[in-house]
């Protein structure tokens, strides 16, 4: 690479997390330009897909879907699109009518009415209408793109770095869900599900994704896991026996969910993985390491 | 499809890239006024340190304020730049830094960082570059910009 490229790293709080934007270019102001094009780009995913903004389109959607239909923006569309396929590829796995669940385990905000309450999620409830106009099928559904929705303000943004034109790399990494474009092979630690202060492994990768989830251990209350936001495939319990999840695809978003399923079905997920064209490393909670077939080369274990 | 490819976690060899820290430096307090308010011909002080008025040519472009919150640990500095009508013009991250292991607990221990000023960053551990596995929460950020709003974003105009 050129030594005179002009490298900017920035950091701004948003999607409840940290997120951190990495670009090199020629020119200083243009890579300062892109990278606030790239927040930009971040905070309106924000804005239309958080579950607690009354007025994002899932709220107007939690709201009046069912009720009538709701045009959305076409952001939202697009997730909503690749949910009900990986819903569809997952065999109803991956859900993003699971707020229900989430809401009665303290995981999401619960509103005034109580009806909500003690719901299995509902599966199909979501339907595409024309015009990016979607419909609930079932009075009680509500959503969460929490799953999602991460991966595909990373994709947003490394789109508005590269669109910029003029610069030679850029990455992305929004509180661990990254994504890179550029000839530089970038690297990312992850850090164990039980024990955030040690690494496992080092992953390189290179112009794709990474998404990690993991179950949730709250080290301040005890050594016990806390509750995950990933509910298993009876649509009641937490899953658990995989600790964490890394995965790579092509895109953050499809990365994002793939980790929500892997999550719950470990290795079977094989097939899913393979028609995404990306992988995946387990950690299970007896401390084993799982790769998926094609990716060792990239992972450097912790040895 | 070929096997997954298995590997135990030995407790040592975990622990042997155990990291103590991690630290990042984004922005000078300098950097970040100028970046919020780049039309900007001075930056006057109104609280030393804390609280800046962003003036063009006589005129009042915004206000700037420095503030730190505790992390997970450790402290997390950034800037809440106002608009002159006090709405929230931009929020960046300033230093983030972010402690590992159990040596945390220690005063003496934390006792290093206080008092760390642009002039002498933390540079610990430089080539890690990007943490994955674990989702950082920034409640604290995002509550300090709250804070930060309801103290000054009608107080300052």
């Amino acid at each position: 690479m050129a030594a005179d490229l002009n490298r900017v790293r920035r950091a701004r709080p948003l999607l409840g997390t940290f997120v951190e934007i990495e670009a090199a270019g020629p020119v200083q102001a243009e890579v300062i330009s892109a990278i606030d094009a790239a927040f930009e780009a971040v905070s309106i995913v924000h804005t239309l897909m958080s579950f607690h903004d009354p007025d994002s389109d899932v709220s107007r959607l939690n709201r009046e879907a069912f009720d009538q239909p709701v045009k959305v923006h076409e952001w939202t569309l697009d997730v909503l699109k690749t949910s009900i396929e990986l819903h569809r590829r997952s065999g109803g796995l991956f859900n993003v009518a699971v707020a229900p669940i989430l809401q009665r385990m303290g995981l999401l905000p619960s509103p005034d009415d109580a009806a909500t309450g003690g719901r299995r999620p509902v599966l199909d409830a979501v339907e595409l209408l024309e015009r990016s106009m979607i419909r609930f099928r079932h009075r009680h559904a509500k959503i969460d793109l929490g799953g999602i929705a991460k991966g595909f303000a990373v994709d947003r943004a490394l789109d508005a770095l590269r669109g910029s034109g003029s610069l030679a790399s850029g990455i992305v990494n929004a509180g661990g869900d990254l994504a890179a474009f550029g000839a530089v092979v970038q690297s990312a630690h992850i850090r164990h599900p039980r024990d955030p202060g040690r690494v496992v492994c080092r992953v390189d990768f290179a112009n794709e994704a990474l998404a990690s989830s993991a179950r949730r251990f709250d080290s301040f209350r005890s050594t016990e896991t806390a509750v995950s936001a990933i509910v298993d495939r009876d649509g009641q319990t937490p899953a658990n026996a995989i600790d964490g999840v890394t995965v790579r695809a092509p895109s953050c978003m499809i990365a994002d969910a793939l980790t929500k399923i892997a999550m719950i079905s470990g290795t079977d997920a094989g097939s899913l993985l393979e028609h995404y064209n990306a992988s995946a490393l387990l950690i299970t909670s007896d401390a084993e390491i799982q790769i998926s077939p094609d990716w060792q080369n990239a992972v450097h274990l912790a040895a | 499809m070929t096997e997954w490819i298995r590997y135990v976690l030995p407790a040592a060899a975990i622990a042997s890239v155990a990291s103590p820290v991690y630290a990042m430096e984004y922005l000078s307090i300098e950097e970040a006024q100028k970046q919020a308010f780049p039309s900007a011909t001075q930056f006057i002080a109104i609280q030393a340190g804390r609280i800046w008025k962003a003036e063009a040519g006589g005129r009042v472009t915004g206000y700037f304020i420095f503030d730190r919150v505790v992390g997970k640990h450790l402290y997390i500095d950034y800037a809440v730049a106002l608009t002159p009508a006090g709405a929230v013009h931009k929020v960046e991250i300033l230093q983030y830094r972010e402690s590992y292991g159990g040596e945390v607990r220690s005063p003496s221990w934390l006792a290093q960082f206080v008092g760390k000023t642009n002039a002498s960053p933390l540079k610990i551990n430089g080539d890690i570059r990007n943490i994955a596995g674990a989702t950082l929460s920034s409640t604290h950020v995002t509550e300090g910009v709250k804070r930060i709003l309801a103290v000054y974003g009608s107080r300052l105009k």
